[in-house]
């Protein structure tokens, strides 16, 4: 009879114990209704959205990499499928880094949404900080979505995070005007919450006029891209030697107006890339013969930019280690010095142009052009800013999404018009019905 | 969940008041001989029916069973090899009563002790599907681990060895397999306890795994009983969806001390070479491929020029490897203590520079019978293993992956004696110098122990007590080396990584076996009880680049740490578990058995598994029609259950976020979508079965047809990446395997006199179907290597898709592909499925010739009907597109208009359609292999005795002798998706459906050896 109480407690007792046993968190992440309840986690998680930049799909090598691999600024000299397919402008469906691509933006656009959603809420963030940090995110999301655009046309437009599985496969494409008008929307948000200047490693006001800047380009709206370069100018922003640009620790110069940091462990595979394995390098992608001979003799850009191999082999030297460490540019006032030199031609105002994008020319080591002289007619300035965004801002992924913009990529390149644009990976039309295919795909 | 509970508490409390706790005792003892021979039988199992008591005869065939129920009794005697006897006796209360039996041979193996899962019962009164492999089978076969040594053993059993490398973890397969994301392993269970079997390994060497089952030896096991059907495997509930493994290891019996000796040493070279192009060819191809697209035909250097030399990389880095095995073991004892001591070696060399595996193991098992109501039991091994690794299947800096894909045309090394590199005109990093002066480290401690007692609280009743434990101790050191030109760690100044993984698993189990005197008509085999499993796994990793030398490799002589990591992570089982088994006239069994189990992988909605299973077995042999006829034995056996499956990570149900910094500051982000509604995958598995034997004992045969049903698939699902995240953990999905298993043993020439000539052969054959039959939104999608793998409705798990490569074109010599949508253009819209990685069917075949002392065993195991992605296809017949030396068959290629050939034209731009991924790149997996070919000598008595042996062996064997396949890559025997690695809580894993990919596996060796056994 012992026996059987003795039994009958045991295993009572085991019941008893069992429920809290089988509640296990993990050490190393928490719940996810623990994100942003107070000042310290809207903070972190701003700092997250910035980290999403990082991934080695977006900043850390392929946005950058195939905003020039499709184009005649880099060719393939390695072994991934994939950027064989995008160098020979044979793009299909399944092209992994087409995918890969497009989820590293949308996984930055889901922080921010995350950020957008809850931090207006809290109450022990002090205004200033509330609005910078709002703010922050709603640069980011335009950002994200001119990413998108630019590469892939009509996307969906996600402004809420997504909670459940179920709601995951509810979505459709938006047109391209519509993409626009939430980039625009987001930017006039972002201009009237963000107050910093720096760092320049995250969004400020600046930032927030360049970007502008870029998207009005994009949009034809010649106007608007002069006014706002005009006011990143008044920002003071100035150009200094071009290599401390990609200096090795990343150190910040004047031109800076927002780059993502790397550091050796946050590394960026930009470098070892495109430089060749002669150098220790992967040498997956080159610059091409045809970039080499497009720099003008003396241009000092050239030789910071390329290397030769002993064996006559271009290698990519813009980052010159295969480290990693170096900051990736998203805008510099370089660039902004072309938006603004390309809308003053655009407009008409050639001789304005020819000075602006002069200041570029200068710093290169080239001597200036004048109207009338190098270049005449507005085709012919446009031609040299043309000219001038391709080597100032080669390998840093301008050159194709350039192409596309000026409706130039098919003739220059040969390809079909539909591989202009970059397919909707089948991945995602598989788990998304909803989702169309760009045509030719 | 709670109901359930409260009955088994009450049906335990009903067992406990069912027995009597007063009896009077008796005992009885005898002796057990071989009725033709009169030579006494060791290990003949005597038994009381209708109590748990149960006797072994010892070294002169004499048993005693004590503290038995006085009165009427009936004794039942059951030996391997033998028939059964019973006898009817009458025990006298506290007086001895002596039973002699003499028992005549047969060649069934109905009287094997099979353990199924908390207690063990004979095979022929199974009325569920399990398969056995004895310790003989699977005995001095060069290889490291156990999973590779049942490859063909056990019909249903599917063994795949992934890869040739010493010490490799294995596939696994019974039945086929039903799970996306979760493991398709099954449970092993190591006497008693489920060990951490999966690969805990921190370095990513490109497919292959080091396994935590290599460390256990397989010189130490005795046998390993397989799990197949849901009413068998249903008591280890959650994890039995995909069979369980139960080994068994060696243990003491009653006798004079006895030595064992067994040793082997072999040597092993590659089974196979590939066929790759000399320079000449290379450079005619490479050429051709720039003539073709208009460039300058010299493109590549002139033919008898640059051609000069002619590199055979294989040679390099190929070599013949030596192999050496040793066991020593000492055992005896007497009626109280019973023990096995036992050391073993293993020294495997891999025949790939410098790859090799070491373990050496001791094991000490004991049995304790303090008092006739008490027996204590525990076993312990301690092995520790060191594994010298290479980077495998598909790594860009893999030894074979360079080896075939190197050109030719440049030398190993230099003139100033320095490996040459890409800049010196390699198309990789050269395999020889990764050989020679990188290292990758693998040791591990596993300490793998349990301790258990059982009382016998009545005759009818013992009450059983476990406590187990498994630790796995992993360390790992990588170096790579900066003078490896073009590697990622010469960009780098070398790399070292150091990583630290640990998993320890507690099991405690208690559990009640009732076994009441129901009279002479019925028997009841019932167990009840509890286990709770606590696992819980950690890592340390770190990494640092910037060597100053090749002698500093430690990652403390590193100038920039790199990369660091350090987590752990827990999951706990709580279990409650049934079991009976009623028998009326020894002819009809009916079984049922319940398992619950809560797990902490699930949210608090859906924690706990219910897992029932029932089955009946008709022993129609023994009913007046058909006994003394034709059937020696003859049983039908049906079985139904539900069987669980939670190989998935740790928190795959929680919404997470973690740390995402950004520079030097700490951010956060979302690291996993929430899916509170996350439960158990589930299979209802129906069996049919027959066993049989006949035609005097020389003919059995077991055939099994089987229905099973997985629903609620664990799926790491893709969602649009537009929610922020790319998968989620989902229970989405079905997938139905079926099909039929044989095991034949026949007896083709039995001989008159012990020593005469005697031929048998053993057949193993199963046949099974694999479909996917529901999906999420029945929405396919496509894993494993370049994504073609696909899953989707009416295919098989894992179906090729590709493009259709339906022929060349005799005028262009492109590549022609099936428009399948028919819209005039090939576009990923046209993939569809070419082929599938499952074999129609598999097997094995022995068969043993014996004669005097001499046994000739030839072991072929076979797979028939599977697809094999080459995908080394990809870069070595891309027709020149990529610079990796091509396999000779491109020289069948097109080259002029009129040619007709299945090889499109070489294409310096890759636009022929010879460099797209395509059905060209699927070849045909069937294959038969000599898996084991020995001939072995027993050394006569009185010679063997005047060396002081009692008994002496001695052999020479081959493995792999030789592979009949159309497949042309080293082995037909591969698969480099690899394990995955979900019990260390990872969330990678997803290559299950990845089956039957070759991504530049490592070859498989054939092995040559040379064995002694001996005992005295």
């Amino acid at each position: 009879m012992r026996i059987r109480f003795a039994l009958a407690l045991a295993l009572s007792g085991a019941l008893a114990g069992c429920d809290s046993l089988l509640d296990q968190s993990p050490t190393d992440q928490l719940p996810d209704d623990r994100a942003i309840t107070d000042a310290r986690g809207a903070r972190t998680a701003l700092i997250g959205a910035y980290n999403a930049l990082q991934a080695t799909s977006y900043y850390g090598r392929d946005i950058l990499l195939f905003g020039d691999l499709p184009s005649d600024n880099a060719e393939h000299t390695g072994t991934l499928t994939s950027f064989a397919l995008a160098d020979a402008n044979q793009f299909r469906a399944d092209n992994t880094s087409a995918d890969d691509i497009w989820n590293a933006i949308y996984d930055g656009i889901n922080r921010v949404n995350i950020i957008l959603e809850k931090a207006p809420a809290l109450t022990d963030l002090e205004e200033t900080e509330k609005n910078e940090i709002l703010g922050e995110a709603h640069f980011l999301r335009a950002l994200h979505y001119h990413n998108l655009v630019k590469f892939y046309g009509d996307v969906p437009i996600k402004l809420a995070p997504v909670k459940t599985v179920e709601e995951a496969a509810d979505i459709v494409r938006s047109p391209v005007a519509d993409v626009y008008a939430q980039i625009n929307a987001d930017l006039d948000e972002a201009e009237t919450l963000i107050t910093s200047t720096e760092p320049t490693t995250q969004a400020t006001i600046g930032a927030v006029h360049a970007l502008r800047a870029r998207v009005a380009l994009y949009q034809g709206d010649y106007a608007t891209a002069g006014a706002e370069a005009d006011e990143v100018i008044a920002e003071g922003y100035d150009l200094g030697p071009y290599a401390d640009l990609f200096d090795a620790e990343g150190i910040d110069t004047p031109e800076d107006i927002f780059k993502v940091t790397f550091t050796a462990v946050q590394f960026s595979l930009e470098g070892f890339y495109y430089t060749s394995e002669d150098f220790d390098g992967r040498g997956e992608v080159a610059p091409t013969q045809d970039l080499f001979d497009a720099y003008e003799p003396g241009d000092e850009r050239l030789t910071w930019s390329i290397t030769l191999t002993d064996d006559g082999a271009l290698s990519g030297s813009k980052w010159a280690t295969t480290v990693g460490a170096e900051d990736m540019h998203v805008i510099r006032f370089g660039e902004v010095l072309l938006i603004k030199a390309e809308a003053q031609a655009r407009e008409n105002d050639l001789s304005g142009a020819v000075d602006t994008y002069n200041r570029l020319r200068d710093r290169a080591g080239l001597d200036p052009h004048t109207l009338g002289n190098e270049v005449t007619t507005q085709a012919e300035v446009l031609a040299a800013i043309d000219h001038e965004r391709r080597v100032e801002l080669a390998m840093e992924g301008d050159r194709w999404p350039d192409l596309v913009r000026t409706g130039t990529a098919v003739s220059v390149l040969g390809i079909p018009e539909f591989q202009t644009l970059f397919p909707i990976p089948q991945i995602e039309r598989d788990v998304a019905p909803g989702l169309t295919q760009n045509p030719g795909y | 969940m709670h109901r359930f509970r409260n009955v088994l508490l009450t049906l335990a409390c009903i067992l406990a008041a069912a027995t009597s706790l007063s009896a009077q005792t008796a005992t009885l003892r005898g002796t057990i001989t071989d009725s033709l021979t009169r030579e006494p039988l060791q290990g003949a199992s005597v038994s009381l029916v209708g109590t748990s008591l149960r006797a072994e005869t010892n070294d002169r065939g004499q048993y005693a069973l004590g503290s038995a129920p006085a009165g009427p009794a009936i004794v039942r005697i059951q030996m391997i090899g033998y028939a059964p006897a019973q006898r009817s006796v009458t025990l006298t209360d506290g007086g001895e009563t002596v039973l002699d039996v003499p028992l005549s041979s047969s060649a069934a193996q109905l009287e094997e002790i099979v353990s199924v899962g908390y207690g063990s019962t004979l095979r022929g009164e199974l009325s569920t599907s399990v398969s056995s492999v004895s310790a003989a089978e699977i005995a001095n076969q060069p290889i490291a681990s156990i999973d590779g040594a049942l490859q063909g053993k056990a019909a249903g059993v599917q063994v795949i060895q992934n890869a040739g490398n010493p010490g490799n973890a294995m596939s696994l397969r019974v039945r086929g397999a039903a799970s996306v994301s979760a493991n398709n392993d099954p449970l092993y269970v190591v006497d008693g306890v489920p060990i951490v079997a999966g690969d805990i390994s921190q370095l990513g060497l490109g497919g292959q795994s080091v396994a935590a089952l290599s460390g256990l030896s397989t010189d130490d096991i005795d046998r390993v009983d397989i799990l197949k059907d849901a009413a068998a495997s249903a008591i280890y509930g959650s994890r039995g969806s995909n069979g369980v493994v139960v080994i068994t290891t060696k243990r003491g019996v009653e006798g004079k001390p006895t030595v064992t000796f067994n040793s082997y040493v072999g040597t092993q070279s590659a089974a196979k070479r590939l066929d790759l192009l000399n320079s000449t060819e290379y450079l005619e191809l490479f050429n051709e491929s720039a003539t073709n697209d208009g460039y300058d035909p010299d493109f590549y250097g002139q033919i008898g020029v640059a051609d000069s030399i002619s590199v055979d990389w294989q040679d390099a880095a190929l070599r013949s490897a030596p192999v050496s095995s040793a066991e020593l073991a000492l055992s005896g004892g007497d009626e109280r203590l019973r023990y096995r001591i036992g050391g073993t070696w293993f020294d495997q060399s891999g025949i790939v520079s410098p790859s090799g595996y070491r373990r050496v193991g001791g094991r000490l098992n004991l049995d304790f019978n303090p008092t006739g109501r008490l027996a204590l039991s525990t076993s312990l091994a301690v092995t520790s293993d060191h594994n010298d690794r290479v980077e495998g299947d598909g790594s860009g800096e893999g030894i074979i992956t360079n080896v075939i894909g190197e050109s030719p045309l440049t030398p190993i090394r230099l003139a100033n004696g320095d490996f040459a590199g890409p800049d010196d005109g390699l198309t990789y990093v050269n395999p020889v110098a990764l050989a020679n002066l990188n290292t990758v480290e693998a040791r591990s401690v596993n300490i793998l122990g349990n301790v258990e007692a059982r009382l016998r609280i009545t005759p009818s009743l013992q009450y059983t007590s476990r406590l187990g434990v498994d630790l796995v101790n992993l360390k790992e050191n990588q170096f790579q080396s900066a003078r490896v030109s073009g590697s990622e760690a010469a960009g780098l100044g070398g790399t070292a990584k150091s990583g630290y993984s640990a998993s320890d698993r507690y099991v405690i189990d208690n559990f009640l076996t009732l076994v009441p005197n129901l009279g002479t008509r019925s028997e009841l085999d019932a167990t009840a009880g509890g286990s709770l499993e606590l696992t819980r796994s950690e890592l340390n990793f770190i990494r640092g680049d910037g060597f100053s030398s090749d002698e500093l490799t430690q990652v403390s002589n590193a100038a920039v740490l790199s990369e660091g990591d350090a987590t752990n992570s827990r999951n706990n089982l709580i279990s409650f578990f049934a079991r009976g088994s009623y028998t009326l006239d020894r002819k009809y069994t009916f079984g049922a058995s319940v398992r619950t189990d809560g797990s902490s992988r699930f949210g608090v909605n859906d924690r706990w598994g219910f897992f029932p299973s029932v089955s009946a077995a008709w022993l129609l042999s023994d009913e007046s029609f058909l006994k003394g006829g034709f059937f020696d034995f003859l049983k039908l056996r049906a079985s139904y259950g539900l069987t669980g499956n939670q190989a998935i990570s740790d928190f795959p149900f929680q919404g997470l976020i973690t740390d995402a910094n950004y520079g030097n500051i700490p951010g956060s982000a979302p690291s996993n979508l929430a899916n509170p509604d996350l439960k158990w995958e589930t299979t209802k598995q129906f069996d049919v079965g027959v066993d049989m034997v006949f035609a005097k004992g020389r003919v059995s045969a077991t055939a099994d047809y089987y229905h099973k049903k997985t629903n609620d698939l664990l799926l790491e699902r893709p969602i649009s990446a537009t929610s922020g995240f790319t998968s989620v953990f989902d229970n989405v999905g079905s997938v139905l395997n079926k099909g039929w298993e044989l095991s034949l043993t026949t007896v083709n020439i039995e001989p008159h006199r012990a020593d005469g000539f005697r031929w048998t052969t053993t057949l193993n054959l199963a046949v099974n179907r694999n479909r996917v039959t529901a999906l999420f939104n029945g929405q396919p999608f496509n894993d494993g290597i370049r994504s073609i793998n696909r899953v989707q409705v009416g295919q098989p798990l894992g179906a090729f898709q590709t493009l259709h490569f339906t022929g060349v074109d005799p005028q262009t010599g492109d590549a022609i592909f099936e428009d399948v949508n028919g819209d005039g253009a090939i576009t990923a819209d046209d993939e569809t499925i070419v082929g599938s990685p499952w074999p129609d069917y598999t097997g094995g075949f022995t068969s043993t010739f014996t004669y005097k002392g001499f046994d000739l065993t030839g072991f072929l195991v076979f797979s028939q009907g599977n697809q094999i992605f080459n995908a080394m296809r990809i870069f070595s017949a891309s027709g020149g597109f990529f610079l990796d030396n091509h396999f000779r068959d491109e020289l069948d290629r097109w080259q002029q208009p009129g040619d007709i050939t299945n090889v499109p034209r070489a294409s310096f731009d890759g636009v022929s359609g010879a460099a797209e991924i395509s059905s060209r790149y699927i070849e045909d997996g069937s294959y038969w292999r000599l898996q084991d070919l020995t001939l072995g000598y027993r050394l006569p008595e009185r010679f063997a005795g005047s060396l002081g042996f009692a008994n002496a062996r001695i052999y020479g064997s081959v493995r792999n002798l030789f592979t009949i396949t159309d497949y042309t890559g080293y082995s037909p025997d591969v698969n480099s998706n690899g394990s995955n690695n979900v019990d260390s809580g990872s969330l990678t894993g997803s290559s299950q459906v990845g089956l039957g990919t070759d991504f530049y596996a490592y070859p498989q060796a054939r092995t040559w050896t040379f064995g002694v056994q001996a005992s005295w």
